[in-house]
């Protein structure tokens, strides 16, 4: 009965995650609105564009009743100026997430607190040249099932796969940088990427902080003693981790 | 402590951070998609972490299972017509209510797995108790009732009476084992929840092996800390598990 699952999403956990984020569909097909457990959908009227959770939009394109328009993250173009951030500009950290589509305003929001796969990052309005945290596979889902929507599939393609690559280097690299404590930005990372790199980095971390141990309780004891304030030597360290 | 007692309990430390958010914005019951969205963020928060989370405090799970037989009902009534249009409309409300189904199911799996792990721990505090369901409570009991009277039947009893116990805390350790509570969880920042305070950034204070650290986490930013010291911040709503 009990899920035999380590700590953390599988992933196929994740896909099924990425299948819940909406996505722009152009129906070919009348199909009036249906009344799920999680609201009514759209009615779909040829050539309307519609947004529909990911799941939806593969059950439609399977049966050739819509086509899946391909975000604007996913172009060629987008692409290419995203791998160039990765590889020249900042060659050590991801690039930035697409910025939060409800910014915080003076009044509290329902919307305040969303986060993916609820955020519209993926629809026709979404902005280009960020990738969203589902990008790695709303990526292949999307080749998988619709290349004949994207543009130059092949092209993206291979730069979503050099993307991969660059990224995969500093998510190891990362490894680095952690100290068994403390707080690590991963900020820009995927999901996928998370779940692949989940049991090193969270096994580098445990390890650490174990070997550790004895050294930091010395160090609390010694803070203690010296009445409480932060040693002034051990703050570099501190800012060199947090970088 | 009986369980009219932790039900009292469970409603004044009634602190479930989506609860709360949705009543902020809707008065009547929360919709459809508001549920999705609450199941899915409690369902990868439980993934994110060995120790077990609170139960979630707005009959969450109850609702849903209605929502979810409702809409079984209503699928059978339309098998029952078998019109040809009507095909396509059964494949999407099953795909859906399969996915439903799935999410309730690991969610719930999910919570069982840390149950069974740390039956005792859960059990014997009130903090641990106030984390689990009434239906959970059950299982927990008589899963290591059933569970003890195996140990006793298969080598407990031939031991000397005080040796029998498996709560003992002699010696100044206890038998009783949590999980990790130091263990490194990957968690997303959701913006602060401080009433008047509209900033996208949560400050988490992470204890290292050289220095304490800092870290102003923005809105979608993801990091990795100790579960420690990012927990109440989770129970807040502030940060959630990836």
């Amino acid at each position: 009965m009990a899920l035999p699952l380590p700590q953390g999403l599988t992933p196929l956990e994740v896909a099924f995650v990425c299948e819940m984020e909406m996505v722009t569909v152009i129906p070919r097909q009348q199909l009036k609105s249906q009344d799920l457990i999680a609201g009514p959908t759209p009615g779909l009227r040829p050539p309307h564009r519609a947004s529909l959770p990911l799941w939806f939009a593969l059950l439609l394109k399977r049966q050739r009743r819509a086509n899946i328009l391909p975000p604007p993250w996913l172009l060629p173009s987008s692409l290419e100026k995203i791998l160039r951030h990765e590889t020249e500009i900042s060659p050590d950290t991801f690039s930035p997430p697409p910025p939060h589509p409800h910014p915080i305003s003076t009044r509290p929001a329902a919307t305040d607190h969303l986060a993916p796969p609820f955020l519209p990052s993926s629809t026709a309005d979404a902005p280009p040249g960020y990738l969203p945290y589902h990008w790695l596979e709303l990526g292949d889902i999307l080749l998988e099932a619709c290349s004949d929507d994207i543009p130059d599939a092949d092209r993206v393609r291979t730069l979503l796969r050099d993307l991969r690559e660059v990224r995969m280097a500093k998510m190891r690299a990362s490894a680095n940088d952690l100290e068994g404590g403390g707080v690590s930005s991963f900020k820009g990372v995927g999901a996928m990427e998370i779940a692949e790199g989940r049991q090193f980095i969270v096994g580098v971390m445990d390890g650490l902080r174990k070997l550790g141990a004895s050294r930091e309780v010395a160090r609390r004891e010694r803070e203690e003693d010296e009445g409480g304030g932060a040693g002034g030597a051990n703050s570099d360290d501190e800012e060199m981790e947090m970088e | 402590m009986d369980i009219s007692d932790i039900l009292r309990d469970l409603d004044h430390h009634a602190e479930d951070p989506f609860a709360a958010h949705e009543e902020d914005y809707s008065p009547s019951q929360p919709s459809g998609e508001a549920d999705l969205q609450s199941l899915t963020r409690a369902w990868i928060n439980e993934r994110g972490t060995t120790e077990l989370l609170p139960w979630p405090q707005d009959n969450l799970i109850d609702r849903i299972s209605t929502r979810i037989k409702s809409q079984v009902e209503r699928i059978e009534q339309l098998t029952g017509d078998m019109d040809p249009t009507t095909n396509f409309t059964l494949i999407i409300l099953q795909t859906e209510l399969e996915r439903w189904k799935f999410l309730t199911r690991s969610y719930l799996r999910a919570r069982l797995s840390k149950i069974d792990k740390h039956t005792l721990f859960y059990l014997s505090t009130p903090e641990g108790r106030a984390k689990i369901s009434e239906l959970e409570i059950q299982y927990a009991t008589r899963r290591q009732g059933l569970l003890h009277s195996h140990f006793l039947d298969s080598f407990l009893a031939a031991f000397p009476e005080r040796l029998r116990d498996l709560n003992d805390t002699a010696g100044g350790i206890s038998m009783i084992e949590g999980p990790d509570e130091e263990g490194a969880v990957f968690v997303r920042g959701l913006g602060s929840r401080e009433e008047g305070e509209r900033e996208d950034g949560v400050v988490v204070k992470g204890r290292g092996r050289d220095g304490d650290a800092e870290w102003e986490v923005g809105r979608g930013e993801v990091v990795v800390a100790r579960w420690a010291d990012v927990k109440g911040l989770v129970d807040k709503g502030e940060l959630e598990l990836v």
